[in-house]
């Protein structure tokens, strides 16, 4: 087309663009629409699914499991926020929330007996004594999916691997691998003795003191020099398999 | 759960590090804590009144995991007792300890309900320590010094009178409830 100078030229460009505009914003408002209704299935058929599974997701450990694995799927988080649908529609927030309140609880009523690190097992006891639970209807994704949220509260909380069992820590101690090591080779009896780490790691005697003395500072171990023979243990009540004895430091 | 005669003990009297003075100050203090609250429930069950560092108390050892107390760790634990008012040494060398389940003043509290509950009014010394009345109570046994004192509190206020008899052993107390 050759462009026409004048006033009718630029009237015309102008209305071209004019009706472009609205074929564009009919087909925007169409893709709303079918979004929406998208939407509005998807939000009706989550309702359905919450109604008709709300009390297995609370109840029942292994559907919570395969409920986040499939949010993960979608890409959802739904303990993203408290205010969110999936949250407000699944109530599966407020569950975690809890979860996460009596942990930190547990952990800090604890602490003190065992230094801020306990086992994820002996947690788990304490959390179903403390819910009237069996401790079949607490997992440990729970647990870890729960901690994993008080991450936020930045106050060191974080599950660590020493041998084959999780700890929780709940006080922002740098354990390095020297002490996880120490950790890991107490789970055995509960106790190490100093010559026991030098053989274990072929360490010298000055780092295994060394090590051993830190995670004393720590509180994460008590000494005893009580036994016949008369060589000093360190002992881990935190991976001590001693949960009366928690369970009796948390009451009080 | 061990136990000692009808005593329940607790899971830390089973832990042997619970029988060495920590280094740590923060441990430390827990351990102090969880022996103070075991010696005063023990003697209090087991109506124990004075404790010797020099003799074996059944409470100062555990067998079952070949662990006893030092004697520094027993004076320590001791020694956090008698900082709270919860126990007195009775000799300058701190080897025999009173333990006061009951402070004084709650002592005399005791006693004076126990005498209201009980209507009694008139009482010899050796009749609250040993008599018929408080058989079985806590009252059972009292140390002198303690009794004594207690009564004087009750003295000064106006709660009771203590007179004297011939001999000691007279001593009485009339108690105005």
């Amino acid at each position: 087309m050759r462009r026409r100078p004048g006033i009718a030229g630029l009237q015309n460009a102008a209305a071209t663009r004019d009706q472009f505009r609205l074929v564009g914003e009919n087909v925007a408002k169409v893709r709303t629409d079918v979004m929406k209704e998208q939407l509005a299935t998807f939000r009706s058929q989550l309702e359905e699914f919450a109604r008709k599974h709300k009390s297995d997701i609370r109840k029942n450990p292994i559907f919570r499991q395969q409920f986040h694995e499939m949010c993960a799927k979608v890409g959802v988080d739904p303990l993203a926020s408290n205010k969110g649908v999936w949250a407000e529609l699944l109530g599966i927030g407020d569950f975690y929330y809890e979860l996460g309140v009596q942990i930190v609880d547990i952990c800090i009523a604890t602490r003190s007996h065992n230094g801020g690190l306990i086992d994820l097992l002996d947690l788990r006891k304490l959390l179903c004594q403390k819910r009237k639970a069996t401790l079949e209807s607490l997992s440990e994704d729970d647990c870890l999916r729960a901690i994993s949220k008080l991450k936020i509260l930045g106050s060191g909380f974080e599950v660590i691997s020493v041998g084959r069992r999780k700890l929780v820590r709940s006080v922002p101690t740098e354990l390095n691998k020297d002490h996880s090591g120490i950790l890991g080779l107490a789970q055995a009896e509960g106790y190490v003795t100093v010559e026991q780490v030098e053989k274990e790691f072929s360490w010298s005697t000055g780092r295994a003191i060394d090590a051993l003395e830190t995670l004393l500072k720590e509180g994460l171990a008590m000494i005893d020099d009580g036994h016949r023979d008369g060589k000093r243990r360190y002992w881990f009540p935190c991976v001590t398999v001693s949960s009366d004895t928690t369970a009796t430091e948390a009451k009080s | 759960m061990q136990r000692l005669g009808d005593f329940r003990l607790p899971p830390f009297f089973s832990y042997p590090p619970y029988f060495t003075l920590q280094p740590v100050r923060e441990t430390r203090e827990k351990q102090v804590q969880l022996w103070k609250d075991l010696i005063l429930d023990y003697c209090r069950s087991q109506r124990v009144h004075t404790i010797s560092l020099e003799e074996d108390f059944p409470l100062f050892s555990n067998p079952k995991i070949e662990r006893s107390l030092s004697h520094e760790a027993k004076e320590v634990f001791l020694a956090a007792l008698v900082s709270e008012g919860r126990a007195e040494w009775m000799d300058k060398g701190h080897k025999k300890c009173l333990i006061l389940w009951l402070r004084i003043q709650d002592w005399a509290n005791f006693i004076l309900n126990f005498v209201k509950d009980n209507g009694l009014e008139v009482m010899t010394i050796e009749e609250i320590r040993s008599g018929i009345d408080t058989r079985g109570t806590e009252l059972e046994g009292i140390d002198r010094g303690v009794l004594m004192r207690a009564l004087r509190q009750l003295e000064q206020k106006g709660k009771a009178a203590i007179f004297k008899g011939t001999s000691a052993d007279d001593e009485g107390v009339k108690f105005s409830v």
